[in-house]
């Protein structure tokens, strides 16, 4: 997007005029660069061509360290003071494994948080920028990109495609 | 459901967290003040030392641990219409998904302090940690005790995390329309969520995530929480039906506890519109299901007493139902297995009185099945002159009115504070529907 670039919000009513007015502003050659939405949406997610979500090899990279994390933990403990409890061997895998099960499980759950943190981009101190506060409640808003010169036809598009409220303008 | 719109659905939920009458605040006072009871008895527990409680030979595991248990078991439900049935797509979760895991929470928080309490000297619980020390002690990780300590953590952890996540789009739309101080406070808790697209896309994903995680979570911690009694050599506990009964029980008590909540909150704040009865029927015919898997596993618990011929089995549950405990056996039999069979009949089912009053009955008779496995069992283990009789003590029965307290405190302030019904997931259901 070049420097002199506006960026132009329509609001919607629901999801299918939403996702209508999405493939008619691109037709028209148009940057649809973001959609605020009150509930998830996978088509309006295919029609912004948005890739595929990361965050499971958090979760899997997590649950990996979590599994040999606590196993060692079992392991590195019971070799330090080696005395046999009740005659089971010092190494007991079984229980061992229980362990291992429950580290794995928290470690995965933090690799998730991680991946939310860092895909999901959260927190962002500057969420306020180009959101209308209607897009959380009912509301869908379509951000799209311009240029100065052809932001008239762009609003004149999104009057067209159904948006309902003054859009906002945001350089 | 279909006249419901996300406008709706937001004002229904956002009225619920207009400023409170005297009454709420009346009820808040009442229960603080039944926490503050419990919490000056743990504290005359502390100083006077455990000897307070009733627990003496040969019953060392008394009410705490009967709390204990309990607590897990009602934390367990949270989990499994959270998690199991999201994984389900089971809709009618929706509604009650919100305020089950909070329950969740909230449980898992009051089930933490009761090992505490009945450790007596609360001050060394740092020994069941794996601190570095310089005389080279560790916890013995082949202790049930000590899986416990790192199953009921991991699982505080994963289900505050689960229940955070899942409030965030919600605390955005409480920030959208709010102002001044509240709007600041909603700001930093819904850390600048603009549901964008590529946020609802990764969010889904660890959502569903989440979930996945949640569900062999939920089953092994209350699994681990039965091998506590089961790998023991107790008559009574030692058996390996142990796992999945504990986990059937747990799941029963907290839809019992679910439909005690969720009846008077949907009455309260005028949530008739969201919580429908179809609702509460799928609750009170799920608590049909586990009913019959509770009694199934006390019918198979004495059939392998009778199957083994040992002795010591054959007398432990001959004595549970007939012995000094008879009748708190039977109490758990016929609330935990007999009573919620009536939700079999639709005119019950289909009204709140007594979907209400029967849950009541599963959440005693759950407490008492804890009761009978837990007192029960050790009272009368393998040598006659061993045997003796456990009743909790004045300071044990304030513990535990004072945790009941402090769990009701929690949650009313929760439904004033924050969404008690999940506005986003309401809207994704009827969207779905439409």
């Amino acid at each position: 997007m070049n420097t002199d670039a506006i960026i132009l919000t329509g609001l919607y009513n629901n999801q299918e005029e939403t996702l209508a007015a999405v493939k008619k502003i691109q037709a028209k050659g148009f940057e649809v660069t973001e959609v605020h939405s009150p509930i998830p949406s996978n088509s309006l997610a295919r029609a912004l061509g948005r890739k595929k979500s990361k965050i499971g090899w958090f979760t899997l990279i997590g649950g990996i360290i979590g599994f040999f994390s606590g196993f060692s933990l079992a392991v590195f403990t019971s070799t330090r003071w080696d005395l046999i409890v009740s005659g089971k061997p010092i190494l007991s895998w079984i229980p061992f494994f229980v362990i291992a099960f429950e580290f794995t499980i928290l470690f995965a759950v933090l690799g998730n948080v991680l991946g939310i943190v860092t895909q999901v981009g959260l927190p962002d101190p500057d969420y306020e920028k180009n959101y209308d506060p209607e897009c959380s409640g009912s509301m869908y808003g379509i951000e799209v990109a311009s240029t100065t010169e052809n932001a008239d036809s762009l609003r004149d598009l999104l009057d067209h495609t159904g948006s309902i409220k003054k859009q906002r303008e945001n350089k | 459901m279909s006249q419901l719109t996300f406008e709706t659905i937001n004002t229904t939920v956002l009225d619920t967290l207009s400023r409170p009458g005297k009454a709420y605040w009346c009820i808040i006072s009442l229960l603080f003040c039944g926490a503050i009871m419990g919490a000056s008895c743990w504290a005359y527990q502390i100083f006077v030392g455990v000897g307070v409680a009733g627990m003496n030979t040969p019953v060392h595991w008394g009410t705490y641990l009967i709390n204990f248990v309990f607590w897990v078991g009602i934390a367990h439900s949270g989990t499994l219409i959270s998690a199991i049935l999201f994984l389900f797509r089971a809709n009618w979760r929706n509604p009650i998904a919100r305020a089950a895991e909070t329950m969740t929470v909230f449980a898992v928080c009051i089930a933490g302090l009761f090992p505490f309490i009945h450790l007596g000297r609360v001050w060394l619980v740092f020994y069941m940690l794996p601190i570095p020390n310089q005389r080279t002690l560790w916890p013995n990780f082949q202790s049930p005790l000590i899986f416990d300590v790192i199953a009921i953590s991991t699982y505080l952890t994963v289900s505050s995390l689960f229940w955070y996540t899942g409030l965030l789009p919600d605390l955005a739309i409480i920030r959208d329309r709010s102002q001044g101080v509240r709007k600041k406070i909603f700001k930093v808790l819904s850390l600048g969520w603009s549901g964008r697209t590529g946020q609802w896309m990764n969010y889904s994903r660890a959502y569903l995530l989440f979930a996945g995680l949640a569900t062999p979570l939920v089953i092994s911690v209350h699994s681990v929480v039965s091998w506590d009694f089961a790998l023991s050599v107790i008559p009574g506990w030692h058996t390996t039906i142990f796992a999945p009964y504990f986990v059937a029980g747990a799941i029963h008590s907290g839809l019992a506890m679910v439909l005690t909540l969720s009846i008077p909150l949907r009455k309260i704040l005028k949530y008739e519109a969201l919580i429908t009865m179809d609702v509460l029927e799928s609750i009170a015919k799920t608590i049909v299901f586990t009913g019959i898997i509770v009694g199934f596993s006390y019918a198979t618990e004495v059939f392998i007493a009778w199957y083994s011929h040992n002795s010591i089995e054959m007398e432990t549950f001959w004595w549970r139902a007939f012995g000094h405990y008879a009748p708190e056996y039977w109490i758990m039999v016929i609330c935990n297995t007999v009573i919620p069979l009536l939700y079999l009949l639709k005119k019950i089912r289909t009204h709140v009185i007594p979907l209400f009053i029967i849950s009541l009955f599963v959440n005693i008779g759950m407490w008492y099945e804890r009761f009978v496995i837990i007192a029960g069992s050790v009272a009368h283990d393998f040598l006659p002159n061993a045997w003796g009789h456990y009743s909790p003590t004045w300071v044990e029965g304030g513990i535990m009115v004072g945790a009941f307290c402090l769990f009701f405190f929690l949650f009313l302030l929760f439904v004033k504070h924050l969404p008690s019904v999940s506005m986003t997931e309401m809207k994704e259901m009827i969207h779905k529907v439409e």
